[in-house]
This record gives C-alpha cells, structure tokens and sequence, in this order.
C-alpha cells in the first residue's frame, strides 16, 4: 500500500530530493497550533513571547518536522516510509526561509524489501541547520 | 544541590512505567487540516478517490499525524482509564520544571508498521523507555524518552510507533 512515485531501479546513493523551500509566516504556526492542538503561546502570541525574553514567536518544531515530512512523501510517495526520525537542532523564526534538503545514503534489499535510506535536513537561507535526521522509505516496482 | 531536585533513584524509576493506554479515532476533516497545516498539495489528502487510484483504503495520514491525532480523535467515552496517578513524566518533569528549568522537545521518531488511514481506531500504549542526565555546559539536562506503540483495534496489528524525547535543562 502506498502512492507509486519513485522506482527502487530509478534511485542512485546521492541523488537529492527535490527542495522545498517555504518563508515561515506566523499564520503557518497559527494553523499548526489549531491543526496539531499544541497551544503553547511562544508559537502564537508576541505579547507572551517577547515577556519571556523571545525575539518573537517562534516555529514548532512540528512544525520544521512536518514540513520536512511533506519534502518526503513528494519524493518517496505518500504510505511508504518505514522510519523518519529527527534532532531539533534550532528555533525557527517568522520571515526565516525555510528549504529542505533530502539525499539519497543507502539503496537495499532486506528480506524482499527494496529499502531506501535518506538524510534529512530543514536549514534557513543561511545554511544554519534547523532539523537534521534519518528516513526510510519502502519502494516498489510497478508491473 | 540543584541537580538534587530529581534523585537519580526517581529518575531512574521511571524507565519501563507504563503511561496509560489511549484510543483514538482517525476522522478525515482533522486528517485533512492537519496535511494543509504541514503545507501538502497532495489531492491524496482531501480527495477519496485519488486516495484509491494510489492503493490505499481510504484517505491516509501525513506521517507526523500520529504525534497530534490524541487532540482531536481521543474522545472520552472510549478511554479505559488506566492513566497512572501520579504520571512517570510528571514526577520527573514537574519538580524540574518548578525549579525554573526549560522544557525542550530533543528527538522524535517515528516507525510505520502500515500507513496510518481514516477511519483507523487505533490503540496507543505509552511508556517511559529511558530516562538518563547528562552535563552540558554546566547546565543539567534531563532526558526522558516516551514511547507509545499503536496498533490496530480491530486486528491486533502494529501500525506506528511514536517515541519522543524530552529534555528538560536546568
């Protein structure tokens, strides 16, 4: 079960996903928190935030992780991976553009399973790292 | 003295204390905000139809969904109630937490045993599966990693299992 997007036969170790590239704006967190349920007002409310000693509001890291899941089932295929696991290495900040980076670590086979190994990143436009992780995906071959 | 407000004997306490069991539903509108909240484009999302021309049931969740769907899918009626009193988190992070340190969410893992679907009723039970302190920068930091192992109610199966680790910094 599982979108048909990319062929096991088609991937290389170092190709790269396509990036997705997105500015945070306060209505993603605003639509995160009504979506996801977390309230927490250090994503939503500037009044709070800043009396906490926060620039500004600032991004969940749900947010960076979702965003990068969507970088993944665009590349993989909705329903295929088997693993994605991440680091939240730094806050993300409105106005920050925001560009994942998926490549390609490892291509096998395990017990009939066509396995497909992925470093993940979401970095600003300065290169700083936001998450870094891990994913698997599950690929099949059409026919 | 201040690394003394959780002993490490509490602290070590918690590893395998059970967290409750949850019983969520997966309902389409919730599943359908959540894909646009994580800016997807995919029609697979909103559209049953594009859902099945891509082999699946019924319209699937984004893969982050199983951290959230407690919020909108886990409806009173439905639960058994084992929630431990006090909650393992709570006795480690609570004290923590009143002392001035700061909550951060470290790590998340997810591991899919099949895509999660709407229309799932799906068991969640939670644990603690490790919980250790380490020194950074003179600062202490207090992990705790929850693990909730879903499955599916009808059958019995695995579906997704959700870890996340908590660091609390003092």
């Amino acid at each position: 079960m599982g979108e048909q997007k990319l062929s096991f036969d088609d991937v290389a170790v170092g190709d790269e996903a396509p990036v997705l590239t997105h500015e945070l704006t306060r209505t993603d967190l605003v639509k995160y928190a009504g979506a996801s349920g977390d309230f927490n007002p250090m994503h939503h409310d500037e009044t709070l935030a800043k009396a906490a000693g926060q620039p500004s509001v600032f991004g969940h890291g749900m947010f960076s992780m979702g965003l990068l899941g969507t970088a993944l089932t665009d590349y993989v295929g909705i329903g295929n991976l088997t693993r994605f696991s991440v680091r939240f290495a730094r806050q993300t900040w409105p106005d920050e553009v925001l560009s994942s980076r998926i490549v390609v670590t490892a291509r096998r086979e395990e017990d009939g399973r066509k396995l497909v190994d992925l470093a993940v990143t979401l970095a600003n436009a300065e290169g700083e790292q936001k998450v870094v992780g891990e994913a698997t995906a599950e690929l099949s071959d059409p026919g | 003295m201040s690394d003394e407000v959780v002993s490490e004997e509490v602290l070590k306490g918690i590893i395998g204390k059970s967290t409750g069991t949850s019983k969520v539903v997966v309902e389409r509108g919730p599943v359908t905000h959540f894909a646009d909240a994580v800016r997807s484009a995919s029609p697979i999302y909103h559209d049953p139809a594009a859902a099945k021309a891509a082999g699946f049931d019924a319209i699937p969740a984004p893969p982050t969904w199983p951290f959230v769907m407690d919020f909108s899918g886990k409806f009173p009626e439905m639960q058994v109630g084992d929630t431990p009193s006090p909650h393992p988190l709570a006795t480690v992070l609570g004290p923590l937490l009143a002392s001035g340190a700061l909550l951060l969410h470290g790590e998340q893992e997810f591991i899919y045993h099949r895509p999660v679907v709407v229309g799932d009723v799906l068991v969640g039970k939670g644990s603690i599966v490790d919980a250790y302190r380490k020194e950074s920068k003179g600062k202490t930091m207090t992990f705790v990693v929850s693990q909730t192992d879903w499955s599916d109610e009808a059958t019995g199966e695995p579906v997704v299992t959700v870890r996340y680790n908590t660091i609390c910094r003092a």
